[in-house]
């Protein structure tokens, strides 16, 4: 539930709220429209409102007539709400959105999806699309965070093998100062993990090993950890969505960004309408809004700083050539994202998690 | 009795009938083909895929644990577009994970021997499944585990419907040049008739000796019959011509003794009533015996070119001959005749007498219906023709009727109570049968009415 809680106001309340509690209510806002209303658009979203906030505004510049109502959840909850309504026991939204694309891949294997083709869904490339059901629309690396006050530059991580070798070579230092998801409580965090041991095994294994030696810190989600860096508490964090990353950076010039050299897992937040969606036409307009280079130059200007044949924003320390290195993984939307949707897979990765990281 | 529709026609309509049916019959089997190797294809990915999960199924401390490859959902996901369902069943019944409602049509422990495969409706797609039974090792002994795979059809169908479009495609193709081939077949194998029925068309009706025409085998007895019918034709038509012949003959006899009792009558007696009466007793008598004459050298005519080698002939001798015959000495004296012959003896393939006659009778016909008061009969040489020409300063004979006078009985100059029948014909008959033509040429201020007969000449002896 990376990006789970948040006001419109913009002041942290920090996300206080245990993933499994089950009525975690988001934050919802509505962008009434600019001019008479003729078409009345809900969006649920696992996504930072203030994110979204100028991809809405701008795309009501183009379509004056549609009201848009704003719900901002958590992953898990997105999850569990649209599973209700694909099976008829909630009133249906018109569009999700969510980081947790395995999560969209499990509702359109089910059935839940309406299917979208226009143009504009045509020109997403195809490890970004599932059977016209779900798009991925964002392009967002997964970076390591630290904190420059308190890392000095020779022992900046730059890669995964680093971080593990950092965190044994200085374990005083480095004890308990290493944040990262709770994969438990997060969507996302538990997508990602489980990324990671499919990319790399080994060296996944070995840094879970360290970082269980020295201790660890697990928070619910990305904007917790970015608190806590700020704060001073962590030194690095880890797996942390590179657009929040790069969004606190830029209030907060101490945090420093690295795409890590061996490997980037890349994540392409997904839209997926739903089958039941009580206004699709609407939504795919959105959508097409998303996908559009209008939308993807909104997004990457304004709300997630990343874009695949873009280059990096300033300041972050990155390979040159992301995904032509071949560094970047990207985490395809495939039915492959079943393996990670599987219940026994999820429950033993994640026991198998804790028993590792037990006792911090 | 109504037309019946073409052989080409039926003969393609035939061709294309078999075709079509051949088609139809190649792309559905196509079609069956294409889906039966999609769904082999498909299967084997399926089937991998669950072999992958079974993998994953452990005992560990008496107890079922699962792990979900991920490999296996990556073999799936090459049928990019398609949904996954499986679901793992232990030997109680009870699922392990998956999808719980998942059942295949077939009983699970079926699959214990090898692994079933089965199509099934599930959330209102159809999907293909297979079930593929593992033993596993527990505190009790042996017990089995079940894991079912399915997959929606969306691939399948694609490339079943990719491999019977191309099929079609080849079949249709096949199919078109086939029918375009038989077409030009069938036009090529008619062609024979086609010839045939020319031929036929183009004969000259007096032509009644047997078709010669390469015909196929399969023509043979229709040509046989045509030469048969033709030969019965002519045979019939030689009866006919023997038997005018002899009816003339048989006439002139009773006629002669008829006119020598006309000549006795002695007209001193007579009334000047009866004497107008003998007259034209006396003229329709004339008349009676031209025409036999007449029936009697057109039966000589033809009769004579059926039996005689034609042989070279000087056609100034012909027409000197004619000129003779033809004039009587009882001409009116104040007619002036005249014959021209040519200065460079024409000479030609044919046979005096005939020619001899139909001269006679173009010269005739002038003097009873042209000639008033001048008769020129001349011979030209043009090289490779000659032509006799009879010219006279009669009316001439109006353009519209040339056509008709040579035929048989018929007279243009019908007030004269003349019956002129055959002059005309016998002479364009003998013109025909030499190579020639008889022709008119039209009068005018300065040229007299001609009419004129062309033959063609044998090559200069040099």
């Amino acid at each position: 539930m990376k990006t789970a809680v948040r006001t419109v106001a913009g002041t942290a309340l920090l996300c206080a709220w245990p993933a499994l509690s089950s009525a975690v209510e988001g934050d919802r806002a509505v962008f009434a429209a600019k001019g008479d209303q003729d078409a009345y658009l809900i969006i649920h979203a696992a996504t930072d409102i203030e994110a979204m906030r100028p991809l809405v505004l701008d795309f009501q510049t183009m379509f004056p007539g549609t009201t848009v109502e704003y719900v901002d959840t958590v992953t898990n909850e997105l999850f569990r709400e649209a599973t209700e309504a694909c099976a008829g026991k909630l009133p249906s939204s018109d569009l999700l959105l969510s980081s947790s694309v395995d999560q969209l891949v499990r509702l359109a294997n089910d059935g839940c999806a309406h299917a979208h083709v226009s143009t504009e869904t045509e020109a997403v490339p195809e490890w970004a699309n599932w059977r016209n059901e779900v798009f991925g629309f964002t392009f967002e690396p997964v970076v390591f965070v630290y904190d420059r006050r308190s890392v000095p530059a020779d022992e900046v991580p730059r890669s995964h093998e680093e971080l593990s070798d950092l965190v044994r070579r200085l374990p005083d230092k480095y004890g308990g100062r290493i944040g990262t998801y709770d994969i438990e409580a997060s969507g996302i965090g538990y997508l990602l993990a489980f990324n990671d041991s499919l990319q790399a095994p080994t060296s996944f294994g070995r840094l879970l090993e360290s970082l269980s030696r020295t201790g660890i810190v697990i928070r619910c989600c990305n904007n917790e950890i970015l608190g806590e860096l700020t704060a001073g508490r962590l030194h690095i964090a880890y797996n942390v969505l590179g657009s929040y990353a790069y969004a606190a950076s830029r209030t907060n010039p101490d945090l420093g960004i690295v795409l890590p050299f061996d490997y980037t897992l890349v994540l392409s937040r997904g839209a997926m309408i739903p089958e039941s969606a009580p206004n699709p036409k609407a939504a795919a307009a959105f959508l097409d809004y998303l996908l559009s280079q209008r939308g993807q130059q909104v997004a990457l200007e304004q709300s997630f700083f990343f874009a695949e044949n873009a280059p990096l924003p300033e300041g972050v320390d990155g390979p040159k050539a992301l995904m032509d290195s071949g560094i970047g993984r990207p985490i395809r939307i495939s039915p492959a994202l079943l393996a990670a949707q599987d219940a026994i897979q999820r429950r033993t990765f994640i026991d198998d998690w804790k028993d590792l990281l037990d006792g911090f | 009795m109504a037309p019946k529709r073409s052989i080409f026609f039926r003969l393609v309509l035939h061709v294309g009938i078999v075709l079509a049916f051949g088609a139809a019959t190649l792309m559905t089997a196509a079609y069956f083909y294409a889906r039966t190797a999609a769904d082999e294809a498909y299967d084997r990915l399926l089937l991998g895929a669950a072999f992958q999960m079974s993998d994953g199924l452990v005992v560990l401390d008496g107890e079922f644990r699962f792990t979900l490859p991920p490999s296996a959902f990556e073999l799936l996901g090459l049928a990019r577009n398609d949904r996954i369902f499986y679901r793992v069943v232990s030997s109680d019944g009870a699922t392990l994970t998956g999808y719980d409602n998942l059942e295949p049509a077939n009983d699970l422990s079926s699959s214990r021997q090898a692994p079933v495969f089965g199509n099934l409706v599930y959330l209102d797609v159809p999907i293909r499944t297979v079930t593929v039974a593992r033993a596993v090792s527990v505190a009790k002994g042996a017990d089995w585990a079940y894991i079912v795979v399915g997959q929606t059809t969306d691939a399948r169908e694609e490339l079943a419907a990719e491999l019977t479009v191309r099929a079609m495609f080849l079949v249709a193709t096949m199919s078109v040049l086939a029918l375009g081939g038989t077409v030009l077949a069938v036009r090529y194998a008619l062609r024979p008739i086609d010839q045939l029925g020319l031929a036929l068309r183009r004969r000259d009706p007096l032509d009644l000796t047997p078709l010669e025409v390469a015909a196929p085998r399969e023509l043979s007895p229709f040509v046989t019959s045509i030469n048969y019918f033709i030969n019965r034709l002519d045979e019939r038509m030689k009866l006919l011509q023997r038997y005018v012949a002899d009816s003339a003959h048989q006439i002139r006899t009773p006629l002669t003794a008829l006119t020598a009792q006309v000549s006795l009558i002695n007209e001193a007696n007579l009334t000047p009533e009866d004497r107008r009466h003998l007259d034209r007793v006396r003229n329709r008598t004339a008349e009676l015996s031209s025409v036999t004459n007449q029936l009697l050298s057109h039966a000589m005519i033809i009769h004579r070119f059926d039996s005689t080698q034609l042989v070279p002939t000087s056609l100034n001798d012909a027409a000197r001959k004619a000129f003779r015959a033809a004039i009587p000495i009882t001409l009116d004296p104040d007619m002036v005749v005249s014959f021209e012959p040519a200065d460079d003896d024409p000479v030609l393939l044919g046979d005096m007498l005939s020619l001899r006659e139909a001269i006679v009778n173009v010269i005739d016909n002038a003097l009873r219906h042209g000639a008033l008061a001048r008769l020129e009969v001349r011979v030209m040489n043009f090289g490779e023709t000659g032509r006799v020409e009879v010219i006279d300063d009669g009316p001439g004979i109006p353009e519209a009727d040339w056509e008709k006078v040579t035929r048989r009985f018929y007279s243009s100059d019908s007030k004269s109570g003349g019956v002129n029948g055959l002059g005309f014909a016998i002479a364009a008959e003998v013109a025909t049968v030499l190579g020639g033509q008889l022709g008119f040429r039209i009068q005018t201020e300065n040229q007299p009415f001609c009419v004129f007969i062309d033959v063609p000449l044998i090559k200069e002896r040099s």
